[in-house]
């Protein structure tokens, strides 16, 4: 690769962590108000976020409920459709898996406003356990998508295999099926998590200001200005996400799950 | 169906084949049913509410009038009088959407060419950066921008201090700033204004452009445009013979896929847009939780923005069928 290639990676790479360091550096003021770079640094601002302010720390438990509900719920409904998809690869499993794409695909403010009448009709606006299931039908796409790339890597003569040595449907499925599927599994578990936790349009219509997790807590403090804890919230994030991600690399393979070529390595 | 389909088949007992069907069945019935009530209901209700009825100082009723349609394109009084306000909001969503995202694309080729081919470590090490970056919240964007561009820290700052604001007077490029709205009489002024909503915008999805133009690019065979530079082209005749005509597709698909993301942006727009040129996205936002409390308008709204997302995606399933199909 020339020079110019690699400066220019530089230069990208810059620019994006730029706002991020940004934000982190200005969670260590001592004041209360945002500079950069930080004046009187200190790190009460992490103790506030994490244990003595109690809209922050409910912010936080709400966002980790929504973010571990929706995940599992994202991953067990999108299991079946993916197992169904890719075992009888029939017309209605095909539409199903289509629809489960479809609030992921729009924009995500039109999906918000349907769910937020449809919980109005339904009881659930306002309640948090409404904002799991809203997630989980949000991104069940991604699950969706890195399953069936799971699946897809099965090599079907070992289903055969298994079969003529006389394993049922069932047998075959724990013995073989499950084990290979399992790190694609959990990288789309770990995908919902991290975007769910960062999710904010669909979870602002759906919890109709009766909750905050920490996505709308910021957005709610960003009309009376910023302030140091909020940054500390997005470092928390941003920590969580590049662990998950990272644990993603290391247990499974991160450049297979972002479709690149198998042959070259 | 292969030879171990048939053993199975023949080893089974046709009760116990019943019975795996059934279950097959009760699967199909329960996954249909929770599909269509958590993913197509809520789309439905958008759609019909839009055809209902606000009523003053009250909530809204069921209805079937396109007087929110009508709102929409020419206004309240038509024929009377037409306003153009709310297409012109749509024009702005537009406007912002298509810039940004042919600038995230354009600037995320390269890179993302660059990426495919360094060792697969260094990729997966790059993967977890960009998709970090790609997670975080538009609200933490915008946060870090709006601290960036701020008057009293960031970037205006900055050019303060080092003397470029000087010098931008100096030679009179100054003037040509204030006159496109990013300076004040003292110093730069980066918001709001329609910089910064590009900007941020196309920020937020550059991650997103690189992990969609990833798939395509990796699989890019080198072995072609070495062939082409064997030949004696020209690096620049390479890219534009060979490189670019084969992602062609792909990287239109992803300009869509952007593109429809980014029409919904709110955070974005709300912070550092100026309020004429605010979007439909904010306008549905005002509509439905904020001040105006117009759930049925709000709705209308929605259901336009949705119809121009899926003529967009529409067309990005045609160019991948085209893609898949060569």
């Amino acid at each position: 690769m020339r020079i110019g290639g690699h400066i220019f990676i530089a230069l990208a790479a810059l620019v994006l962590a730029l706002p991020i360091v940004v934000v982190c550096g200005a969670a260590l003021n001592g004041g209360r108000s945002m500079f950069f770079p930080p004046r009187d640094p200190t790190l009460a601002r992490f103790g506030e976020f994490f244990v003595s302010e109690p809209v922050w720390t409910n912010a936080l438990a709400n966002s980790i409920i929504v973010a571990f509900g929706a995940a599992t719920l994202a991953v067990l409904i999108a299991w079946p459709v993916a197992y169904l998809l890719w075992s009888s690869g029939s017309k209605l499993s095909k539409v199903l898996a289509g629809l489960g794409s479809l609030p992921f695909a729009v924009p995500p403010i039109v999906i918000g406003v349907g769910l937020g009448f449809f919980w109005a009709f339904t009881g659930g606006l306002g309640h948090v356990w409404s904002g799991v299931v809203s997630h989980a039908i949000l991104l069940m796409a991604l699950p969706l998508v890195t399953i069936s790339i799971g699946l897809q890597s099965i090599d079907r003569s070992h289903l055969d295999a298994a079969a003529t040595m006389g394993a049922t449907e069932q047998i075959a499925f724990r013995t073989v099926v499950l084990p290979q599927t399992i790190p694609y599994t959990i990288s789309g578990f770990f995908f919902v998590l991290v975007l769910s936790f960062n999710e904010f349009i669909v979870i602002f219509f759906v919890s109709a200001s009766s909750y905050a997790t920490v996505t709308l807590q910021i957005f709610n403090s960003l009309r009376n200005g910023y302030t140091p804890t909020m940054a500390v919230a997005a470092i928390t994030f941003l920590v969580v996400s590049i662990l998950v991600f990272a644990a993603v690399a290391r247990w499974g393979d991160l450049p297979r799950l972002m479709g690149a070529d198998q042959s070259k390595n | 169906m292969t030879v171990a389909e048939d053993i199975d088949v023949a080893a089974d007992s046709p009760a116990k084949a019943t019975r795996g069907l059934t279950r097959k069945g009760a699967l199909y019935g329960v996954l249909s049913a929770l599909m269509v009530v958590f993913c197509v209901v809520p789309f439905i209700l958008v759609i019909v509410i839009s055809f209902g009825r606000k009523v003053e100082g009250a909530a809204w009723v069921w209805g079937f009038s396109f007087e929110n349609y009508q709102r929409f394109f020419v206004g309240t009084l038509w024929p009377d009088e037409v306003t153009f306000l709310y297409l012109q909001q749509l024009g702005y969503s537009f406007y912002f959407a298509i810039i940004a995202s042919v600038l995230a694309v354009l600037t995320a080729l390269p890179f993302t060419l660059l990426l495919t081919r360094l060792k697969r470590s260094t990729q997966a090490i790059w993967l977890v950066f960009i998709l970090s970056s790609l997670s975080m919240s538009e609200v933490f964007i915008v946060m870090g921008w709006d601290i960036l561009l701020s008057n009293n820290s960031g970037l205006p700052k900055l050019f303060q201090v080092t003397g470029t604001t000087q010098w931008l007077k100096d030679v009179g490029w100054f003037q040509s700033l204030r006159d496109i709205g990013l300076a004040n009489p003292r110093n730069v002024k980066f918001k709001p204004s329609e910089f910064a909503t590009i900007l941020t915008m196309s920020y937020l999805v550059w991650p997103y452009a690189v992990i969609l133009l990833y798939p395509a690019l990796s699989r890019l065979d080198p072995s072609l445009s070495e062939a082409a530079r064997t030949m004696g082209a020209s690096r620049w005749t390479v890219t534009r013979t060979v490189t670019l005509p084969s992602i062609r597709l792909p990287l239109m698909g992803t300009t869509l896929l952007l593109f429809v993301f980014l029409l919904g942006s709110y955070v974005t727009i709300s912070v550092f847009a100026t309020p004429d040129k605010q979007t439909t996205a904010v306008a549905i936002y005002s509509n439905i939780r904020g001040s105006n409390l117009n759930a049925p308008f709000g709705s209308a709204q929605a259901v336009i923005l949705l119809i121009s997302a899926s003529i967009c995606l529409y067309f990005g399933h045609l160019l991948n069928r085209k893609a898949e199909a060569r």
